[in-house]
């Protein structure tokens, strides 16, 4: 039996790190060291460079605390998806690799590096104050610690889920929009947004609610569903994100910004025709000056290659669509009343 | 020749004609029918959803229930329709208040959702109903001359928990079925990565810098073209192309396919007879 065999049987493998180095003050440009370990079975990826910091080289940076997925200090990318050290088997991990036996470690995406597998998290915080996160009481200052400050379980369930956030940003680095802008708000920004405005708590609801339809806020998110699928808590972060635009809509209504009025075009279409009136929505979104100076010579292309939308008149209504127009506003009688009993209670 | 209730996504019968065009054209030699239904509305295109949810579905609870009536899987071939009539049918069924509420309006013209149509992509259609054996013994013109970068899109792929088909980080479906095609297919970073489609109108620059960056990685990796099974991937790889390469002083140009018609391809029609020429790059 060779030695690789008997450490197999064994549980242990010999596993080859692959991880990102970067030390601004020496390098010119980032590069990758190999280290190659015998492991066990049963390891984390933040244990195994752990013990690669403190028996083969003491020059690799990483950051980590609490070691049980809790702090989310020690998010990373690893074989190229974004997620804590320490709740990441080096097993699971081989069985995904690209290259047989070698697992990529790499800093957080869309965030300032500081050193290897280090990045600055004051971006992210700047966006927290930005946007008020926090609770701003409405309860009067001299009643504080005199009274308490009652939540019910229903108006808790409205953020149980926001509140499992840890802030490792793991939805900040795969974030498509932050990758294409800086500026972009960011999910966990617009999660810890949601989880504000919806506190019964909480005063700032409307000037938040202004801050986050501005520019770079929350209807430039593209609905890729990244964030979601790489939060380590699993927290539908898109449910906050629309939870936003539901509550812009309902407080500030459908013309304010191009995110609404765009959004709003879905509706009134589908109510008139059942079909979206593609022709129109550019001018709908952001009015003919926008539309004339981005779209024209688009436009122009897509005549030529017969590819261009019908106009109004010649989007042909769904079949039954009169029924259907009926239910529609049946549906609609049924929101109102939704509306009036929720204002009531 | 096993049928389907066909939704017709409003994008397909406005700026991607092709698609359904080059459907119509070999869906019978792979022993499908995609059965047109007429009556479906728009899904609410990703948007519907936090404008009205109840409306939402409402409308789709509807399209599910014409399926039903035919009793038919609901087939469609664009992946934002798909993840939207997926998530709302998963609403229904997990919510007895609202499919009730729902029921209570659909039955003004005799419909009612009961739950029991699955909501298909045509690619998971070809994958597991036709079959890759029998889809090889048709191809009459192998793709095997073009090196081909799958571009998946993301409502297909994600949320998982609506989706489900595919692993998000390692799509095959696509891969396979060109691979059934004759093509061989390049493994890239964005090929499970966003087009953009959804902010071109609200926040554009970002778009056009999100699609120009799989447009690079596609022609740094020597593709040849890029094969997609969504039409809104397609209007922005496809229509934006040279607007988002320009922005980033990029050069060069590379075609993108709908999928349908790169299976009307190997099954030996032609360019002009699966409306590859209306395409804005097309060479």
């Amino acid at each position: 039996m060779t030695d690789s065999t008997m450490q197999q049987n064994e549980g242990k493998r010999e596993v080859t790190f692959r991880v990102h180095r970067f030390n601004p003050q020496v390098d010119t440009k980032p590069y990758y060291d190999d280290y190659t370990i015998k492991l066990e079975k049963g390891i984390t990826v933040l244990r195994a460079l752990n013990y690669i910091k403190e028996h083969v080289d003491p020059s690799l940076t990483l950051r980590a605390f609490c070691q049980a997925g809790i702090c989310g200090s020690c998010a990373m990318r690893i074989n190229n998806m974004s997620k804590l050290a320490c709740t990441t088997q080096v097993w699971d991990e081989l069985d995904k690799a690209k290259e047989p036996g070698v697992i990529k470690v790499d800093p957080l995406r869309n965030l300032p590096l500081i050193k290897d597998l280090v990045v600055e998290m004051d971006p992210l915080v700047g966006k927290m104050q930005h946007y008020s996160n926090w609770v701003e009481s409405t309860m009067p200052e001299e009643e504080w610690g005199k009274k308490e400050f009652l939540v019910s379980g229903e108006e808790f369930l409205k953020y149980d889920k926001a509140t499992d956030c840890i802030l490792c940003a793991s939805c900040v680095s795969e974030c498509t929009i932050l990758r294409a802008n800086r500026e972009y708000v960011s999910p966990a920004v617009l999660l810890k947004s949601y989880r504000m405005n919806v506190d019964t708590r909480d005063a700032s609801h409307d000037q938040r609610l202004a801050d986050l339809v501005k520019d770079h806020g929350v209807w430039d998110c593209t609905h890729c569903y990244r964030c979601q699928e790489s939060c380590v808590k699993h927290i539908p972060i898109m449910d906050a994100i629309h939870g936003i635009r539901e509550d812009a809509i309902e407080r500030r209504g459908v013309k304010d910004t191009s995110g609404a009025r765009h959004a709003e075009a879905f509706m009134d279409d589908i109510s008139k025709k059942g079909k979206l009136v593609e022709a129109t929505l550019p001018i709908r979104t952001n009015g003919v000056g926008w539309t004339l100076k981005n779209l024209l010579p688009m436009a122009v292309k897509m005549v030529i290659k017969r590819r261009t939308p019908p106009p109004p008149p010649l989007v042909k209504a769904s079949k039954g669509i009169e029924t259907f127009r009926e239910e529609f506003r049946e549906m609609s009688g049924h929101v109102a009343k939704d509306h009036e009993k929720q204002s009531g209670e | 020749m096993k049928r389907y209730a066909y939704y017709q996504s409003c994008i397909n019968e406005s700026m991607t004609r092709e698609v359904d065009r080059s459907i119509e054209l070999w869906q019978h030699d792979l022993g499908i029918e995609m059965v047109k239904l007429h009556e479906s509305t728009c899904c609410g295109g990703s948007n519907l959803d936090y404008v009205s949810p109840k409306h939402f579905a409402l409308v789709n609870a509807r399209n599910i229930a014409y399926a039903e009536k035919m009793g038919l899987d609901l087939v469609v071939s664009c992946n934002t329709c798909l993840m939207t009539i997926r998530s709302a049918k998963k609403k229904l069924d997990e919510s007895p208040e609202l499919k009730e509420e729902v029921n209570g309006i659909l039955k003004k013209e005799g419909l009612v959702y009961r739950g029991t149509s699955e909501v298909r992509h045509l690619l998971w259609v070809l994958l597991d109903d036709v079959g890759l054996d029998a889809i090889r013994q048709k191809v009459k013109a192998p793709l095997g001359n073009m090196r081909i970068a799958p571009f998946y899109g993301c409502h297909i792929l994600r949320p998982s928990s609506v989706l489900g088909r595919d692993n998000p980080l390692e799509p095959t479906s696509l891969d396979l079925l060109l691979g059934a095609l004759g093509g061989s297919t390049i493994h890239y970073d964005h090929k499970n990565r966003c087009c953009g489609f959804h902010t071109l109108l609200v926040a554009e620059d970002e778009s056009l810098n999100v699609a120009s960056e799989a447009l690079q990685e596609a022609m740094d990796e020597k593709a040849d073209c890029i094969v997609t099974p969504c039409p809104l991937c397609h209007t922005v790889l496809d229509g934006y192309q040279s607007k988002a390469l320009k922005k980033n002083g990029l050069r060069g140009s590379i075609p993108v396919f709908h999928l349908s018609e790169v299976v009307g391809l190997a099954l030996g029609y032609s360019e002009r007879q699966l409306g590859i020429k209306r395409h804005i790059v097309t060479g």
